[in-house]
């Protein structure tokens, strides 16, 4: 039997969680109670004028979204300590309460060590997830010669909910992000957060076609509604239910 | 020596197995499929069931009522119940045509121009306007479904069109109730008929044999031979000395209805259609005499691209004009006497020219009549109110008459009639009260009650008719239910060898089924019951429980079909959904958009599922095809053809524009960018694994490519016809051309295709060379091996050194690689039945179906049930993408003058469907592939895969069915039933049990030659080469050593 040519990982991951310090337990209880307000407060205008209050609603969610990953999560380098740790000890025969001493133990940066990656990822947000958000809203079938602000507009709010967090987490190591694309990573609250804003954008997407004309029927009002339902919904189950368990796709 | 004959005979008898298993998955199949049409036709015959035919007629010298005071019993010569205006009638009907072909344009906001069809048939109005006492010009409404058959029922014999017969526009069947034609031929009159040939299946027998001429209606391609055809025959006939050899004639002009078809209404096609029939009216009314009268009639009307079957405004608003040499019309004084200038206007029905031509011409009103005379025919210049009460208290007693025999003959309860009952009495005291007064305004009371008598009973027998029989279709459903049941748990509960345990459960569901048949056939015998339903439930019903026990002896290996893994429960979910969503007529109008995001979905996922592969080959390879995947499904759903009811939503592009059925001229670089593209995309995945050889590339590199330039010679001769490009050429050396290209591509897709399928080796082939010493087995690095990409064997040989390796090339998919060439035959003949935008779009669902087979292969999934599950999406989302809908007026008629001249049976409807369904098709042929492709040739247990690859497959359109069957069933009464759920039931029944005839004489049946010859080469798995090369079986680089 030949040996695998390039595995895709060698050491399981560990589910994330939030740093135990005081603002980030409160901020992390916050962001949702902040994302969910924000669409629900703007949802008469979101449905008079889509365009203009989604682009309002931007540097909301963009900057609550940064503020939840300095002051909540551990950055990529400390995520990958604790992952390194987890294994030598998993490796070493003692597997358990791994999670909550990872970030325990890793050293504390300073200010700049992570305001730096979380410019980072919120460029990143801006340049890479969101025009490839919108090629996949074109592809499920979303108007290609029409309405191009709109999903423009989609897909920054979707980039906005499902990436930033994710970048600052795991840096941009190649590995990974091919675990974070085929579901392979254990879920946690920021695993969850991004899928979550995934699967209700797509449930979003079904009252569309339904013949019972109502104004918030239109382009992309449940969509925007049912990702940041999704998002808050995810992360919460991410966070508390099932976090650490896996997606076995095969 | 005896080893090697040993081998030989025991090769010989897993070959002899493997036919009869084989054989025997084939029949178990084929009783599903049974069980599937006996529950489809008891569903059928009591959800399509409407109208008991009574057989009574209605007779000249009976009238229904006593006749009044002005007239005793008459004759035919005089008037049967009612003295006759005309001797003679010409009657034409004008198919489709719309009522607003025929009145001035009316600007409207939105549409301010006069389109093609506007303006150019002006005479009918005119001379209603001018001459209102020669002519008068009606809206004339159609009753559902407005197909020319129907329709003709409709207006011979005046009532309302039954359900079933809304399909059989290919073979009309003779009409066998009371009926214009048989009381005019009755009572001695000569009646010709001229044109469309649907009369003579309606009608036989009662036409003049000298001067009456059929042409083929079906011909659409065809704008001109028919019309032309009834001007020859029909103009001489109005000569004075001819006038003696006939009464009535009915003539039939068919080309504004092909010019609809086949270019849209607004076309100058249909301009020029129009201006020759306004020439046509001009002349004949010159040639009248005062005897005769003149009817000109559209059958029904069509929608914005010409076609039509439906329910819509535009299907269902024809045209009615009536002109005489003599001033005979009149109209109610507090209307207008010019015609209405929209169709929603002072309409009437179609079947009130029944009674209204019946007393014209002095003949008895047909017994099954439900229309009422139409005023305008019977006031008179003056308004003679007293003949048009006359003419309506008969008309309502002859229908009073009718209602009675009809509720004595179906035992109808009281409640069902009481409201009419209550106004015939009250229409019957008013008439006694005001008989014998002069003054118009009683008169015209008199007629009013009885036309409000006749209106209510029209509007309760609509209601009637559409009454179900409840049993039968439960019956129906229950033998749906378990079938499906049957099916899942076949698909998705078997944890072994499906192919051991079919032969068990075929001869239990078989003996079930005879017995079943038996005894509910004794049952049957029971005269209150319906001996061919009770028998018919009875095989089902007993067929799938002895089926169901048959599973008991199985039951350690059985489980229960729910899924398991995250892809059968996503395929498990998006059934549902989908199933689900049909009980919406938002979801059943939208079903296209929802399969794209249905299929993106799985796209995405399957390109994540890639990226998390192990192997850096399976993943770039996997995700690779997954785009390609996602891209072609959104790049076809492009070609969109809308219904009705998307409007104003959608935007057609399948045709050159929204009233249009013809292709843009853009368009037809399609079929030449598909005969570059498509092969090369094929052999890629032929190349890859170097099974691109043989028989292969014979097939692949040069018959495909020949019969894809062949289609795209038709289709330019096509628009070329269409455009009227070479004025050198005669249209008829055209078409004669145009039909041979047809040919010859089919010939090539079936003949050569099944030919080269039937005879062709695996493709594969072997080089020997020379092994470098020592241990030549030893496997090379792996960068080797990627460098050339040849799958080897190294084979030592048994004699000394220097030792020899054999590499086969094309290994690694022996089996899929031979499969495919299957449906790669098929293909020619499904293209060549599609529109250029057509053809794109199913191209890209070959594609897809390649780019499919590669991921399953890169994630291993060739034994979930996502494969055979997403073929069958694929399959509905390319049919909306072949430019259909769920809807009748969608089908594409002229689909089946391809490759045919004329009519010819059985080959027509088969075309028609080999256009309609191509997706469908196309996919189920491509199940089988799933489960053989890319496994080593020994693999065993393959057939049981396939079956099991089939079954699910099918297990998606036998939910649908279910569903859409079940659906329909419960919102029997709801608004949208004839219009949204009725087709898309049709469509789900008729798609099962074609992918079950497809699925099993195509594809299941196709796989033992394919299996046969790799097997037959590499011997088969279980006999004793077999040990020896099992470890390598897995490995991706399928290196597979061999002793010579």
């Amino acid at each position: 039997m030949a040996t695998p040519v390039t595995p895709v990982a060698e050491t399981p991951s560990q589910p994330i969680s939030v740093l135990s310090t005081q603002p980030a337990l409160f901020f992390a209880n916050l962001q949702p109670i902040l994302l969910l307000g924000t669409v629900l407060f703007s949802f008469r205008s979101l449905v008079a004028n889509p365009v203009g209050t989604l682009l309002g609603l931007a540097p909301t969610v963009a900057i609550v979204q940064t503020l939840y990953c300095v002051i909540c999560l551990p950055i990529a380098a400390q995520v990958e300590e604790a992952g390194r740790k987890a294994a030598s000890r998993a490796g070493a025969g003692v597997g358990v309460g791994v999670k909550k001493k990872g970030t325990k133990t890793a050293q504390d940066p300073d200010i700049w060590a992570k305001l730096v990656p979380a410019f980072l990822s919120m460029t990143l947000t801006l340049v890479l997830s969101t025009p490839l958000l919108y090629i996949f809203t074109v592809l499920f079938g979303a108007p290609l010669m029409t309405h191009n602000a709109h999903t423009l507009l989609l897909a920054l709010h979707l980039a906005l909910l499902v990436t930033p967090h994710l970048y600052y987490v795991h840096g941009l190591d190649a590995q990974t992000w091919l675990r974070i694309a085929s579901l392979q990573l254990p879920l946690d609250e920021t695993y969850g957060l991004s899928l979550g804003a995934l699967a209700g954008a797509w449930m979003g997407a079904v009252p569309i076609p339904l013949d019972w004309d109502r104004e918030w029927q239109k382009w992309p009002v449940t969509v925007v509604v049912g990702m940041y339902i999704g998002a808050v919904v995810g992360k919460l189950l991410g966070g508390y239910v099932v976090k650490g368990w896996r997606i076995k796709l095969s | 020596m005896s080893e090697a004959q040993d081998l030989q005979s025991r090769n010989q008898r897993a070959s002899v197995q493997f036919k009869t298993q084989h054989s025997l998955v084939v029949a178990f199949f084929l009783l599903l499929f049974v069980f599937h049409a006996l529950g489809i036709y008891l569903f059928c015959s009591g959800f399509l069931l409407s109208r008991l035919v009574l057989q009574d007629r209605s007779l000249c010298d009976t009238p229904p009522a006593a006749i009044g005071s002005a007239y005793s019993t008459g004759t035919i010569e005089k008037g049967c119940w009612h003295p006759k205006t005309f001797d003679k009638a010409v009657v034409i009907l004008v198919d489709a045509l719309r009522y607003d072909f025929t009145v001035p344009f009316q600007p409207k906001p939105g549409d301010e121009q006069p389109h093609y069809f506007h303006n150019a048939l002006p005479f009918l109005y005119d001379i209603s306007v001018e001459q209102p006492q020669n002519a008068f010009l009606r809206p004339f409404i159609a009753d559902p479904p407005t197909t020319t058959l129907q329709r003709l029922k409709g207006l011979t014999t005046g009532t309302l069109p039954v359900l079933i017969d809304a399909g059989s526009n290919f073979a009309g069947t003779a009409i066998d109730e009371d009926n214009l034609v048989e009381q005019l031929f009755k009572a001695g009159k000569k009646v010709v008929h001229i044109g469309d040939d649907t009369w003579h299946s309606l009608f036989p027998g009662y036409f003049e044999p000298n001067l009456t001429k059929p042409f083929d209606s079906f011909n659409v391609w065809d704008l001109h031979t028919v019309d032309n055809g009834v001007n020859t025959h029909l103009f001489p006939l109005l000569e004075p000395d001819m006038r003696g050899r006939w009464d009535v004639i009915f003539g039939h002009y068919l080309g504004v209805d092909h010019a609809g078809h086949r270019y849209g209404p607004d076309h100058p096609a249909m301009t020029d259609k129009l201006k020759q029939m306004d020439g046509v009216f001009r002349r004949m009314i010159d040639k009248l005499d005062e005897e005769t009268l003149l009817v000109v009639m559209g059958d029904h009307g069509m929608d914005v691209k010409g076609d039509h079957g439906g329910e819509s405004d535009d299907e269902i608003e024809a045209a009615l004009w009536m002109y005489s040499k003599r001033g005979v019309f009149g109209h109610h004084g507090n209307e207008p006497a010019a015609p209405p200038l929209t169709a929603k206007e002072r309409a009437v029905g179609q079947i009130d020219l029944v009674p209204t031509l019946a007393y014209l011409l002095g003949l008895p009103v047909p017994f099954n009549n439900l229309g009422r005379p139409i005023a305008e025919a019977f006031l008179g210049p003056r308004g003679d109110y007293g003949k048009l009460a006359e003419v309506n208290r008969l008309t309502a007693a002859q229908i009073h008459q009718y209602q009675g025999r009809y509720a004595q003959a179906r035992g109808l309860d009281e409640s069902a009639t009481s409201t009419t009952a209550t106004l015939w009495q009250a229409a019957h005291s008013t008439y006694q009260r005001l008989r014998g007064t002069t003054k118009s305004q009683d008169l015209r009371t008199v007629s009013d009650a009885f036309v409000a008598y006749a209106e209510e009973n029209l509007r309760i027998c609509r209601g009637l008719w559409a009454r179900f029989d409840l049993i039968s279709m439960g019956m129906g459903i229950s033998v749906l239910i378990g079938t499906l049941v049957v099916l899942a748990i076949y698909a998705q509960g078997i944890r072994a060898d499906r192919a051991t345990i079919t032969p068990l459960l075929l001869s239990f569901g078989a003996a079930g089924t005879a017995v079943g048949g038996v005894a509910g056939a004794a049952v049957g015998l029971i005269p209150a019951l319906s001996f061919t339903q009770i028998s018919a439930f009875g095989a089902a019903a007993g067929g799938i429980l002895a089926t169901l026990t048959g599973l008991w002896p199985a039951r350690k290996i059985l489980s229960v079909p729910l899924p398991r893994t995250f892809w059968g429960g996503l395929c498990f979910l998006v059934t549902t959904l989908l199933c689900g969503g049909f009980a919406a007529n938002s979801f059943t109008i939208w079903e296209d958009e929802q399969l794209l995001f249905i299929l993106t979905t799985f796209g995405v996922l399957m390109l994540g599922s890639s990226l998390g592969q192990e192997y850096k080959e399976d993943r770039v390879f996997g995700a690779a095809n997954a785009v390609s995947f996602l891209l072609a499904t959104r790049l076809s759903s492009m070609s969109r053809l809308c219904r009705e009811e998307q409007m104003p939503d959608c935007r057609s592009s399948y045709y050159a524009s929204a009233t249009s059925s013809t292709s843009a001229g853009w368009q037809l670089a399609i079929p030449f960018l598909v005969f570059a593209v498509l092969p090369s995309a094929i052999s890629l995945s032929y190349k890859r694994t170097k099974n691109y050889q043989g028989m292969g590339v014979l097939w692949i590199r040069y018959a495909m490519r020949i019969g894809l330039g062949l289609v795209a010679v038709y289709w330019i001769m096509d628009a070329a016809d269409d455009g009227e490009w070479f004025s050198s050429i005669s249209k008829s050396d055209l078409r004669t051309w145009r039909v041979v290209v047809a040919q010859l591509t089919l010939g090539l897709a079936f003949a050569a295709g099944y030919s080269t399928y039937l005879i062709a080796g695996p493709l594969i082939s072997v080089e020997e060379t020379e092994a470098t010493d020592p241990a030549p087995e030893v496997s090379l690095p792996d960068d080797v091996l990627q460098e050339d990409g040849g799958i080897f064997t190294p084979m030592p040989t048994t004699t000394a050194k220097p030792r020899k390796k054999i590499i086969i090339l094309g290994y690694a998919n022996t089996h899929g690689s031979r499969y495919l060439l299957l449906p790669c035959a098929w293909i020619l003949a499904l293209q060549l039945m599609q529109k250029p935008m057509g053809q794109g779009a199913l191209a890209l669902c070959m594609i897809s179906i390649v780019n499919l087979l590669e991921i399953i292969d890169a994630n291993d999934l060739r034994h979930s049930p996502l494969g055979p599950t997403l073929l069958a999406l694929m399959g509905c989302f390319y049919f909306f993408k072949t430019g259909h809908q769920a809807a009748l007026a969608t089908i594409q008629w002229e689909s089946a003058f391809i490759p045919l001249r004329s009519v010819r049976y059985p080959w027509s409807p088969l075309l028609v469907a080999l256009n309609t369904f191509g997706a469908q098709i196309l996919c189920a042929m491509a199940v089988p592939a799933i489960s053989v492709w890319k496994v080593p040739p020994k693999q065993p247990g393959l057939l049981g895969r396939v079956a099991g690859a089939m079954a699910t497959h099918l297990l998606f359109y036998a939910a649908v069915a279910v569903a859409t069957v079940v659906e329909c069933a419960w919102l029997r009464r709801h608004l949208m039933l004839y219009r949204v759920f009725m087709p898309r039931m049709l469509m789900a029944i008729t798609v099962l049990l074609l992918v079950e005839v497809v699925g099993i004489g195509v594809a299941l049946v196709g796989v033992r030659w394919s299996i046969l010859s790799v097997n037959d080469v590499f011997g088969w798995p279980g006999t004793a080469q077999d040990q020896e090369e099992e470890g390598e079986e897995g490995e991706k680089e399928k290196k597979k050593k061999k002793e010579e």
